[in-house]
């Protein structure tokens, strides 16, 4: 199912508004997911799933956060119920994907690639935050972690990231 | 980086963890420490770059899998289609039928729309698919829906004989014409160059004129 995008129902500006938000999505499920088709199945259920629950989104100017919770929630379910094989690191078919190639800025590809290695336990916090705009507080409470746990989790991505970045990687303070 | 005192390790720690939101106590000691300050500085300059690299560019984002992943899958597919003979094009086409119905089944709503979308509505669902259409045709409904993995243009089309459902299946090549039905849904699956067009009206078989008008109004970019 995908809503109408256009008609005269009185849901289509809603249909119209989770549109809106698509691009966003895929890109969020891709970096979850590393995979494009994986991805655009976690984006169609997602949407399937706030259409159908749009009665529970109480304010309009939070609808990205909360497409965004469902995507989350959706990518998990999707392995859950489709058991499918987690993604080795060394057979990331999406390190070839095109969309990870940026003209010109070769430093942003390697940039790109690293982050699709990071570790889930880290590059999931660190796409929340910085791509969706979650709190530590709200990602601790997506992924059921303490709030210290997530800062912790966050500073080593970033930490693993200095280094492509051409910094040098803090001490951790284990 | 050198890791300086202890609360220096702590004060990265917490910069490392969320740059853009310090708490009194960070905020206060970076007041006093030049290395902790370069620290969050570099930081923040580093996570600029992120969101940079985080928003992938959508065109690309749409175009096909790297060669080397399509000759793989070439591959694949050439020795599935070696091992299975025959057999394999009389078993795909139903399979595909199905999923087209599926799909449409699953999009209900997709019928009761009657208004006429703006052009530019239809042009922008065409264009995420690369295909091209008869831009002079009634569309009332138009989704760029995933399909095997790509986006396909799903199209309601208002004809003489009511609401018909268009998919145009780029990628989709099918030997010849086939005729499928299924609890009301009446379809046919058309050869078009190198993709296919599946045809879908409820209640009453697909009239062969407006069909073969959707397939020539169609171009694969």
């Amino acid at each position: 199912m995908n809503p109408p995008p256009g008609g005269t129902s009185a849901a289509a500006p809603f249909s119209r508004l989770l549109e809106l938000f698509r691009p966003d999505l895929l890109r969020f499920a891709f970096w979850l997911a590393r995979d494009r088709s994986v991805a655009e199945d976690v984006v169609q259920e997602t949407l399937i799933r706030a259409w159908k629950s749009k009665d529970e989104l109480k304010d309009p100017a939070a609808v990205r956060p909360w497409l965004f919770t469902i995507a989350r929630r959706e990518h998990a379910r999707l392995y859950e119920r489709k058991r499918l094989p987690t993604v080795d690191v060394d057979e990331i078919e999406a390190l070839g994907d095109p969309a990870l190639a940026s003209d010109g800025d070769a430093g942003l590809t390697d940039l790109r690639r690293a982050i699709m290695q990071l570790p889930d336990e880290y590059r999931e916090p660190l796409v929340l935050q910085v791509l969706g705009g979650f709190t530590t507080r709200e990602i601790a409470a997506q992924l059921k972690l303490t709030q210290a746990a997530v800062l912790t989790r966050l500073f080593r991505a970033r930490n693993r990231l200095r280094v492509i970045y051409g910094l040098a990687a803090a001490e951790d303070a284990e | 980086m050198s890791g300086g005192t202890p609360e220096c390790r702590h004060v990265r720690l917490a910069i490392g963890g969320d740059p853009q939101n310090l708490s009194a106590d960070v905020a206060a000691h970076l007041t006093t420490c030049a290395d902790c300050n370069r620290f969050r500085a570099e930081t923040l300059a580093l996570d600029a770059r992120l969101r940079a690299a985080l928003e992938l560019p959508l065109p690309q984002f749409r175009t096909r899998a790297p060669p080397a992943r399509r000759f793989a899958l070439a591959a694949s597919l050439l020795l599935a289609v070696v091992l299975a003979g025959g057999i394999w094009l009389s078993r795909s086409q139903p399979v595909l039928a199905n999923e087209v119905l599926e799909h449409v089944k699953e999009e209900a709503g997709s019928w009761e729309q009657h208004n006429l979308l703006p052009a530019s509505a239809v042009a922008g669902v065409l264009r995420e698919a690369k295909v091209e259409f008869d831009a002079r045709l009634p569309v009332v409904y138009a989704m760029a829906c995933p399909f095997h993995g790509r986006r396909v243009p799903h199209l309601v089309v208002q004809t003489e004989s009511g609401p018909m459902t268009v998919m145009l299946l780029a990628h989709e090549k099918i030997a010849a014409r086939q005729e499928f039905s299924e609890n009301g849904y009446h379809g046919v699956l058309l050869p078009a160059g190198e993709g296919s067009v599946a045809v879908l009206m409820r209640g009453g078989a697909v009239p062969e004129g407006p069909a073969n008008a959707m397939v020539s109004g169609v171009h694969w970019r």
